[in-house]
């Protein structure tokens, strides 16, 4: 036995970029975060060679989850070859030696920004959402030590409020993305500005949800069958995006979550959004022998 | 397949940054070793902002990003987040810093002497031309004192405790290891004493000067009086696993200190210190320092608002990040304003009779 038979070689940095108290930390706060469903747990945040803001906190939290035998798959706006997505694949395969995928079925890990794949999450598969803004009071609370309170204090009434304004001015919610949502019936959270479309998806689902931002040092989750519902009012019911009518001008695929082309003429076409959801029926299409798993949406509608 | 041939992210990403590489050309050991040597002014500004002392790092950062300051501090930090703390230095004290430049704005004469050191503040700013026209500028030597200054200076507080004027100081209550470190674990509020002076020590020096700026100009409560300001050089002394304490080098540093006015019987204190010489930096984060004590929550010298905005790395990335696509969130935006408008033209085509009044609650 000799001392190089005990040790490893030299490298720059640990396996996963991130050293092992680094990881440390983030396991202790991911195991605390599925332990208070939705309630956010301050961390370090590492820096990583990546800017903040541009999923460094979703990055932290997949650096420490990765193996060798993870398959990863990572998103923007829905497409595996947004260059920043691109660029975070490519990070995470580099410094791990997992394995990079386009297909939401063959994905261990999913990081994502923006959105939810449009195909059923499984038990044995893990999203960890990129969030800019983890608090869902920001907009009626600037001040964090304050909206801590709040939350310890399940006080949603400024919240609950804004709401009611709006639909007082507006005649309807004007929330965009990102709609505020209650988890396991305590805290409200903000579901990463995923589209109202999505965040059906994260109720009692199969599959385990992280919430990380890298930039605001705080990370939440959403355990597998955990209720996830958002703040509406008894008598105006929650709407999702009104896409189920639309086509891809592609793929031919409907009742998806679409991204919306403009176009020289006026008026616009529509892609789905969901980008290997399209390229896998375009494939199917063309004969290919190809798998297109269940979908969250059945011919539009929300089916659970 | 034509769905995927129209993109090709990952090409372009190479490419855009081959580009930007491109633009600056080969980077060798004698450019790092160019700008170390004639910038330390601005390899001292970065160090800071990093939180990490290493000099040739340091210009090695600026020499890669092109001198995008954002940018070679992100490099830095992340570089340094990888390395294991060896060892936690002993605090430095103020009489032991090797000054080489310190100040009081509060009296005429202190003990010790009032010590210039290397200042462009009486300077005519005066742009030297002649070198652009062949006439290379040679600096004029310096003639020495009759009489060196002593290496170490007295701090101006303690001798400002003496007559009572400063508060006595408070025995610290935590060991010099276990004061709580901010690259490892979160800011939270209300913050630590140490986590407040660490987060202005690494803070970005443009936000620290805007904000404390506007505290001097009056948005804050106490226009500062620098107390005393000191540029040097400090001893990094650890402690050998067999107990001897060592210098394991010196970092340059900046201290200020600036008072204001009287409370409780005693002058308050603002304080603040960093890595390299910044002065702008540490009067700027004293003034802030200062005035945290009575802010009002939500102002801009209250704790919370300054640390979050001078964060350097987390601030300028999230301004960049503002490129990326957001046609997800924005389309989601976009849906609900159609709905809504719809809303409203259906209602105003409506008879006025048969209009839907809200029910008052």
């Amino acid at each position: 036995m000799s001392l190089a038979s005990l040790t490893k070689d030299w490298a720059a940095t640990s396996y996963g970029f991130l050293d092992a108290s680094a990881k440390r930390e983030l396991r202790r706060k991911m195991l605390k975060a599925i332990a208070v469903p939705g309630c956010q747990m301050p961390y370090a945040s590492r820096e990583v060679p990546m800017a903040r803001g541009w999923g460094t906190g979703g990055l932290q939290v997949t650096l420490t989850l990765v193996n060798p035998a993870s398959t990863v798959k990572v998103i923007d706006q829905g497409a595996d070859d947004g260059v920043n997505a691109a660029s975070i694949r490519r990070f995470i395969s580099r410094v791990s030696g997992a394995a990079e995928t386009w297909d939401t079925l063959s994905a261990s890990i999913v990081q994502s920004r923006h959105r939810v794949p449009e195909e059923v999450m499984r038990e044995d598969q893990i999203l960890v959402l990129q969030v800019p803004n983890p608090e869902p009071l920001r907009g009626v609370e600037p001040n964090m030590s304050i909206a801590r309170q709040m939350h310890a204090d399940a006080d949603y009434g400024k919240l609950w409020l804004t709401l009611y304004e709006q639909i007082v001015r507006k005649g309807r919610i004007m929330q965009g993305a990102a709609y505020p949502s209650m988890v396991n019936g305590r805290h409200v959270m903000t579901p990463s500005p995923i589209p109202r479309w999505d965040v059906p998806k994260l109720n009692m689902a199969k599959h385990l949800t992280f919430l990380s931002a890298g930039r605001e040092k705080r990370l939440f989750a959403v355990p597998p069958f955990t209720r996830v519902e958002p703040l509406v009012f008894s008598d105006r019911p929650y709407q999702v995006e009104e896409h189920a009518h639309l086509t891809c001008r592609r793929s031919g695929l409907s009742g998806y979550f679409m991204n919306e082309i403009p176009q020289d003429n006026g008026g616009s076409t529509f892609e789905v959004s969901d980008s290997n959801l399209g390229i896998k029926a375009i494939q199917k299409a063309e004969g290919a022998p190809t798998e297109i798993g269940e979908t969250w949406y059945r011919d539009g509608e929300y089916s659970a | 397949m034509a769905y995927v041939a129209t993109r090709g992210g990952e090409k372009a990403i190479e490419q855009a940054e081959r580009l930007f590489r491109q633009d600056l050309g080969p980077i060798d050991a004698a450019r790092v070793d160019t700008i170390r040597k004639t910038m330390p002014y601005l390899v001292d500004r970065v160090m800071g902002e990093a939180s990490l002392y290493d000099e040739e790092l340091a210009a090695l950062a600026l020499a890669q990003t092109g001198g995008e300051l954002s940018e070679a501090v992100l490099v830095l930090r992340a570089w340094r987040t990888t390395q294991p703390r060896l060892a936690i230095a002993r605090p430095v004290q103020q009489d032991e810093v090797l000054t080489q430049r310190r100040i009081s704005a509060a009296f005429k004469d202190i003990p010790g002497g009032q010590i210039l050191g290397p200042t462009l503040d009486y300077s005519h700013r005066v742009l030297a031309t002649d070198v652009l026209e062949g006439k290379p500028f040679t600096p004029p030597p310096v003639d020495s004192a009759q009489a060196p200054a002593p290496v170490r200076q007295p701090s101006l507080a303690e001798w400002q405790r003496q007559q009572g004027l400063v508060a006595p100081a408070t025995e610290p209550d935590t060991a010099p290891e276990d004061i709580p470190d901010l690259t490892r674990e979160p800011l939270l509020f209300p913050a630590s004493r140490a986590h407040r002076l660490q987060s202005l020590a690494r803070a970005e020096t443009g936000g620290v000067l805007a904000l404390g700026y506007a505290a001097m100009r009056g948005y804050g409560n106490a226009h500062p009086t620098v107390n005393e300001l000191r540029l040097g050089e400090a001893n990094v002394v650890v402690r050998h696993p067999r107990g001897t304490e060592f210098s394991a080098g010196r970092v340059r540093v900046s201290q200020a200190e600036v008072t204001s006015k009287e409370k409780g019987g005693y002058l308050e204190l603002g304080f603040a210190a960093t890595f390299g010489w910044n002065e702008v930096k540490v009067i700027a984060a004293a003034t802030l320092d200062l005035n945290s004590a009575e802010a009002p929550v939500g102002s801009a010298v209250h704790e919370e608002f300054y640390l979050y905005h001078t964060e350097s790395v987390e601030a300028s990335g999230f301004c960049i990040h503002f490129k990326l696509p957001h046609y997800v969130t924005f389309q989601s935006v976009l849906d609900a304003m159609r709905d809504a408008k719809a809303k409203k033209t259906a209602a105003d085509a409506a008879p006025a009779e048969t209009r839907q009044m809200e029910p008052a609650e």
